[in-house]
This record gives structure tokens, C-alpha cells and sequence, in this order.
């Protein structure tokens, strides 16, 4: 029986698995017959190649041989672009056609932002308020614009207080400083939004950094800007960038400014050229970006401009060392990269908006750095933000802990928003709307809404979202 | 022994029958006319009217009895009860020749079923009236006292705990975890729920007939639950091809149809659908990409454009084919 003559003679072994275990024990004379020693005579001889079968060819007429076909799968369908599946996730839809049309809903005004009757009511956001929010990216992917038919928000307590900071740094033409915090999904972004919003309406000139990671998270171009102590460094594709979201985001206020400083700036000048003319300029050629950015700031906080709303949102990327590199190859702090350095200077209150105006920022809860000043903090009894924690800090210092005395001074004396759940009267105004979307299918009763309000973490209105539209078990 | 009449043994080889689909639960309130209250946003009168709502299978002739009990409701006749099957006796009643043949325990029994005492009716028949009645108590307890109110009854199906969510929404879910990860998998349902209310009305096929009383597909998007049920529904197969192993003779494997239930119906279709979308090609990038892809293949199974219906007809196909052997295990 040929098979079991098989197993009765083992196979001869190879000569590299005999050679192995003798090695360290015997002299140096059988080391060098490693298996990819070069001498011919410890080799063993390359096996002879067997005559008829050629690997790779056809069979030789006469022999037959297995052919095994190659499935390779031809896919027809054309490959995606380069940055094509990126701009798929990162698209922002503000619009479900197969959502109702709400009866009814009225479009935001200057006063329906300001005024306390209408707290607990959803208000659209006018069509030009809308492509300019669309521009300075004040919009988010995982906000819920997509689901109804156009973009409304919610009037609660806290946007009615931004309206008035917003209506009294107008009237008093001062700089008022605030920072918004509070739980996750609790509507930061979207009060921030509501803020720029009621700028947009107002005719201030809006400036916005949608998400302060993109300017210290390394990627994008930075270099040293010459005669700054410390040195200061220009982000000239981003700044570029934020040029362009400027004189789109502003046509309407800017192209009636035109140029009255002067200004040395590498190229001449026209007389009368305006300012939105002036952010094209510096968008075109992101080498003039940074001091084009500057000219457009002389002239903006020189006397007679319209008031300026600067906003940031996710504020604890900008409080810490950036990802970016000194030629010393230590970190820049982030207050060392010019564009950071130009915002906190405001929210600091080391400089003033001379015609007013709003610096705000907002805490991101769900994407926060950790910071290493406050590794040794104490424990705390209520989750507190960041920078909650630092601005508590300011009053009782706690000489044991190491802290960034940077962030510190930037954040001295700010007014600080904490954000809660919203009340039932507001969870059912929006829930109503919900309803008349027709993107809630059941009725709106008050035992509903103070089911859906209870799970929501008593109002936390990204999950009443959740829980009521997006229909996340 | 005289033999027993049995009047269903006929029928048995013949047809099969199975369980009927439930018209999911949600399906049903489309047609319901709702107070205004629960939709105050489309009136009645701008409905749209659904295209191909009556297919090609749709209005096929009733059972036997059924049209029996239909004529004779017209004629005024009491004919023969469709809800429970008649018995023997109600139906030889009268006919003195028929009695006569009837065996001996049935003959017995109708003389003894006699009301003998004061009362000239049963009373076990009684049992389902009284069962009806025990909501009346109720309505008396809902006096001061009770603190919350007492509930509606019967009770919903989703008051219990564990019956809260939709069924099918519940069993798609499910089927779809991997690895045990329920959460994953409920973020992916609402995903697809979601893109089946933001994507664009589907158009329905007139050749892939959905369930016959299917709303309008404008409808669809509005009630993103029925739409995914309906899918499912619409393309799950009605039986499973059983091979029973060396049946058939020779080591051939004899194919015997067998029906299913709903859930078992369900989960087939389910399955097909997972499969075609795993092999569908992804257009986006991060992690919602699979539930875009299964809510595409639904959207493609309501506009009848996904493969799963072929493998649906394969199977009927094979069904029909192989319903003579129906006929396998049972006694001669």
C-alpha cells in the first residue's frame, strides 16, 4: 500500500534544520554553514529541475496538467476622486425635501433674537443669514439641519441673552468677552451660530474660526513672521482661506467700505479699493495673506467701521501647546501662532474693538484635548469644562498646580455662559416643531414631553433630538 | 367504525396556506383617518392616490367558503361560519336522513345536549361575552382613589418593557449586530432610518408589486418604520426549500416546501438584503457607510431594482416546482 509506506519513512531532513542546534556547541569550523553562508561545499545542492513540467508556461504537448484560472476581479466601476469620499462626509445638507413645510414659521428678526415672548419658539433663519452661516462654516455635519425643510432654530433663554450682549456692545461700542460652556450636545455650536446670526442681521462684519483644532493640529503651512519677539508665525493657506470666507461672508457690508489708512504692504494699492476687493486680494495669493489680513484689521477697527463679532468654536485647542514645531524643535504655544494670537488678544481684553463688538467662544465637549496643567487637578464633585475649572482657578489659586499662566491671563475676567438642559416650555415648542415637520409622528402631549424630556438628560437638546426625531433606540 | 367525515382532508394536499402578513401596526394608522391633532400638517383632500396599488395577484378569488358565506349573506341564508370551522352537527342539523348517518357518540350527544332544567340556553358558549365585559370594572375604579388613572385596555404591545421598540425594526437591528455590538448596530438602524427619510421618494416598480394595501410612495419617506417593513415584507419569501435526504431515491435529495412564519419570513429577506449591500460598493468614507448601503438596497428593493427579488422568485419557483412532494411523511 503505497500510502502507508508514506508514513513509514519520515522524509530526510533538511541540512539547515541539522545544522541549528550543533552550531553553538561545535567550533567555529561548522559556523560558517549558516544557511546563507555562500561556500558550495556545506550548501546543499539546488534541487534539479524536473524535465517536462515548466512552471508559468503551457504543458508541453502530450502532458496534462491542472489549470486553476486566476479569479481577479475586474471592477468596472470608476475608482473615487482624490478628496471625493471626504466631501461626501463632510457635506452639509440643510435641507429634507420630504420634510412639511411648517405653517406658520416665522423668519428671525433683530428683535425676535431679543426679545424674552418669544423664548420656547423655533424661528426660521433668513435665506441670506443662511449662505452666509453656509460660508464662514458655522454649520456642522452632525447637527440636524438635514431633516427638515430648512434651516430653523429654537429661541431659548440663552439666545435671548446673546441677543442683548450683542444689541449693548452695539449701542455702548465696547467688547464684551464671552465664553460658552456647558454639557455635551447642549447646544454650544448652535447658540454660537445664533450669535453670528444676529451679526449677520445687524451689519456687523463677522470673522469666524469654525474649528480651532484646524489651526494647531499641524496641518496646515506654517512659517515664522520676521521682527515679533516672541516669534509669532503666519498660517498663510489658512489665512488665505479665512480672507475669502471674510469678503464672501461680508459682500453686502464690505463692498461699501473702501480703503482710508494706508498701509505697507509688498504691492501697491488702488484709491478707492474696497475691502471685500481688498480679502480677494489677500485669498488670491496666500503669500500676502497674513499682511493683507492685518491691513483689513486697521481698517476695520478704524473709527466710523461697523461693529465686529469674532467667533471660535472648540476653544481648548487654542489654550495649549500646537502640534507645531519651533526651528528649535520645541512646540509653539498656540498663543504663538499670529491668527490665535489675534483672537485671544480680544478675548483676553488686551485689546479693544474701538467701534465694538463680540468675541465668543465655545467649549467642545466632545472633542477636548486633555491639558497638562490640569492633570493634578482636585477631584472635582460637578463636571466642570476646562476651563470652568481655570477660570475657578483665577479666584483660589492652588499653588500645587502646574498651570499654563498663558491661558490663564487669556481668560481672566471673560463672561462665562454655562448651557443647560432646556426647560419643558422650550422642549415643547421644539417638539412641536418636530411634530409639525412631520418628522415626529406622534402627538405632542405633556406627558410625551416630559417622557422625551427625562431621557434627554432634563432638556439636553441634542438628545432630544436623539431621542424624539433621529429615532436612536 | 363508521368512517369520519372529514371535510378539510380534501383540501390539505391541495393548497397550502400560510399565515397571513400582519399589516404592520403603523402601516395600518396611514389609512385610519387620524384626529387633526396628530397631524396637523397635511389635509385629506391632497392626498396623493397610490399608483399600482393593485397588482397583478392582488384580487384573486376567495376560498370556497368564504364565497359560500358571501353569497348566502346576500340571499339571507346563514351560511357556513367562516371564522372557526363548522361543526358536523350544526351542519347535518335538521336533514333526518343525515342524522341518521352520523356516529353513534354525535347522535348520542345531541340528544343529551337538550336543555333539560329551567334554562333554555348553554352557557358555556358564554365565555367570550363575559371576556368583554371585564373592562366594565374598570371604568368604575376610575373614580377618586386612583392615583394615575388606570390605563387603557388591552394594553399596547409597547408597554411591556421588552416589547417597546417596533418588532421589525427591532429584529433588523439585531440581525445586523456583529460581535455583540447592539450599540453599533442601533446607530446604523437610525443612520438607515434616516437616509430612508431624506432620500428622495422611491418609484415603484410595476412589475415588482409591494404588499397589496402599500401607501403611496410619497408616503414613504414620512414613515421611515413602514417603509423598511414594508421592504422587508415585500420581498420575503413565503416558504424554504426543505431537502429531505434520500427521499426521492437513487441519493437524491427530495425538495419539500415549507412554510414560514413571519418572523422566519423576515429574517430571510433580511439576510438576502445584508448580503447585497456588503457587496455593494461604498461612495463615502468613516463609518456610516454600511448603513448608507443597506439603506440603499432597501430603497433599490422598493423600486424593485435589487437582486433580492430574483432570489425571491428562485425560491418560489422551486416552491412551486416541488409541490407535489407536499406530499412526503404524510399518511396514505
Amino acid at each position: 500500500m503505497p500510502s502507508s509506506r508514506c508514513l513509514l519513512r519520515l522524509p530526510h531532513p533538511p541540512s539547515s534544520l541539522l545544522a541549528a542546534p550543533i552550531a553553538p556547541h561545535t567550533s567555529t569550523s561548522l559556523r560558517h554553514a549558516a544557511p546563507f553562508s555562500a561556500s558550495a561545499s556545506q550548501c546543499m545542492p539546488a534541487p534539479a529541475k524536473k524535465k517536462g513540467v515548466t512552471f508559468g508556461g503551457p504543458p508541453a504537448r502530450g502532458t496534462k496538467a491542472l489549470r486553476i484560472k486566476k479569479t481577479v476581479r475586474q471592477s468596472t466601476a470608476r475608482p473615487p476622486a482624490p478628496g471625493e469620499r471626504r466631501a461626501l462626509r463632510k457635506r452639509i445638507v440643510l435641507s429634507n425635501t420630504n420634510a412639511l413645510e411648517v405653517a406658520g414659521l416665522r423668519d428671525a428678526t433683530l428683535d425676535s433674537l431679543v426679545d424674552e415672548a418669544m423664548v420656547g419658539k423655533v424661528v426660521g433663519l433668513p435665506g441670506q443669514v443662511v449662505d452666509s452661516l453656509r460660508v464662514v462654516e458655522a454649520f456642522k455635519v452632525h447637527q440636524g439641519w438635514g431633516l427638515f425643510r430648512r434651516p430653523a432654530c429654537l429661541v431659548r433663554k440663552e439666545t435671548v441673552e446673546i441677543g442683548r450682549v450683542v444689541a449693548e456692545a452695539e449701542e455702548q461700542k465696547t467688547t464684551r468677552r464671552v465664553v460658552l460652556c456647558g454639557e455635551r450636545n447642549s447646544g454650544k455650536s448652535v447658540l454660537l451660530l445664533q450669535g453670528l446670526a444676529g451679526a449677520f442681521m445687524r451689519g456687523w462684519v463677522v470673522l469666524n474660526f469654525p474649528e480651532a483644532k484646524d489651526l494647531t493640529i499641524g496641518h496646515t503651512a506654517y512659517s515664522p513672521i520676521p521682527n515679533t519677539t516672541p516669534t509669532q508665525y503666519a498660517q498663510r493657506t489658512y489665512t488665505a482661506n479665512l480672507l475669502s470666507q471674510i469678503s464672501k461672508a461680508n459682500a453686502s457690508v464690505l463692498s461699501a467700505l473702501q480703503i482710508t489708512q494706508s498701509h505697507d504692504l509688498p504691492m501697491p494699492l488702488q484709491r478707492n479699493l474696497t475691502l471685500d476687493r481688498l480679502c480677494e486680494l489677500g485669498a488670491r495669493d496666500p503669500d500676502i495673506a497674513w499682511p493683507i489680513f492685518q491691513a483689513l484689521w486697521k481698517e476695520l477697527t478704524a473709527p466710523g467701521r461697523p461693529p465686529v463679532f469674532m467667533a471660535l468654536d472648540g476653544l481648548a485647542h487654542v489654550m495649549r501647546l500646537s502640534a507645531y514645531l519651533a526651528p528649535d524643535t520645541k512646540p509653539i504655544h498656540a498663543h504663538d501662532l499670529a491668527l490665535v494670537n489675534h483672537f485671544v488678544e480680544y478675548l483676553s481684553g488686551q485689546k479693544q474693538l474701538g467701534n465694538g463688538g463680540v468675541v465668543m467662544a465655545a467649549v467642545s465637549e466632545s472633542n477636548q484635548p486633555r491639558t497638562p496643567a490640569l492633570e493634578h487637578a482636585p477631584r472635582r464633585k460637578q463636571p466642570e469644562s476646562f476651563l470652568e475649572h481655570q477660570l475657578r482657578q483665577l479666584k483660589h489659586w492652588n499653588p500645587y498646580v502646574k498651570g499654563d499662566e498663558r491661558v490663564i491671563k487669556a481668560l481672566d475676567g471673560v463672561e462665562v455662559l454655562r448651557l443647560k438642559g432646556l426647560s419643558r416650555e422650550e422642549a415643547r415648542g421644539v417638539m412641536e416643531y418636530y411634530a409639525a415637520s412631520g418628522m415626529l409622528r406622534n402627538t405632542v402631549t405633556e406627558g410625551f414631553v416630559s417622557e422625551k424630556w427625562s431621557l434627554a438628560g432634563q432638556g439636553i437638546v441634542g438628545e432630544l433630538e436623539r431621542a424624539a426625531v433621529r429615532l436612536r433606540v | 367504525m363508521p368512517p369520519r367525515i372529514d371535510f378539510f382532508a380534501a383540501s390539505r394536499p391541495l393548497t397550502y396556506r400560510p399565515k397571513a402578513l400582519n399589516c404592520p401596526r403603523r402601516a395600518q394608522q396611514v389609512f385610519k383617518t387620524l384626529p387633526a391633532s396628530c397631524r396637523g400638517f397635511a389635509n385629506s383632500h391632497d392626498l396623493p392616490i397610490a399608483e399600482g396599488a393593485e397588482g397583478p395577484n392582488t384580487d384573486t378569488l376567495p376560498h370556497v367558503s368564504e364565497e359560500a358565506a358571501a353569497i348566502n349573506e346576500i340571499t339571507g341564508k346563514g351560511g357556513p361560519e367562516i371564522e372557526q370551522g363548522t361543526p358536523v352537527q350544526e351542519v347535518v342539523k335538521g336533514d333526518k336522513e343525515a342524522e341518521k348517518n352520523l356516529p353513534k357518540v354525535m347522535q348520542q350527544d345531541m340528544k343529551a345536549s337538550k336543555p333539560s332544567g329551567v334554562r333554555s340556553y348553554h352557557t358555556s358558549a358564554r365565555r367570550l361575552q363575559d371576556a368583554t365585559l371585564i373592562t366594565q370594572p374598570s371604568q368604575a375604579l376610575s373614580q377618586p382613589g386612583v392615583k394615575f388613572g388606570l390605563p387603557d385596555l388591552p394594553m399596547p404591545r409597547s408597554a411591556n418593557l421588552h416589547h417597546r421598540y417596533d418588532p421589525a425594526v427591532e429584529q433588523v437591528t439585531n440581525l445586523m449586530m456583529r460581535h455583540g455590538k447592539l450599540s453599533v448596530a442601533q446607530r446604523n438602524m437610525s443612520l438607515i432610518l434616516t437616509h430612508l427619510r431624506t432620500a428622495s421618494p422611491p418609484t415603484i416598480n410595476p412589475l415588482r408589486p409591494l404588499l397589496p394595501g402599500a401607501p403611496p410612495p410619497s408616503h414613504l419617506p414620512l414613515n421611515p418604520i413602514l417603509y423598511l417593513t414594508l421592504a422587508i415584507d415585500s420581498v420575503a419569501p413565503l416558504m424554504r426549500i426543505r431537502s429531505q435526504r434520500g427521499a426521492a431515491g437513487g441519493g437524491v435529495a427530495l425538495q419539500i416546501p415549507v412554510p414560514l412564519g413571519l418572523r422566519q419570513r423576515r429574517r430571510t429577506a433580511v439576510q438576502w438584503i445584508l448580503d447585497a449591500a456588503t457587496k455593494r460598493r461604498n461612495r463615502g468614507s468613516g463609518k456610516g457607510m454600511f448603513a448608507q448601503r443597506v439603506a440603499e438596497e432597501l430603497v433599490s428593493v422598493v423600486e424593485g431594482k435589487s437582486s433580492v427579488w430574483e432570489k425571491r422568485g428562485g425560491v418560489h419557483k422551486m416552491g412551486v416546482g416541488a409541490r407535489a412532494n407536499l406530499k412526503f411523511g404524510q399518511r396514505r
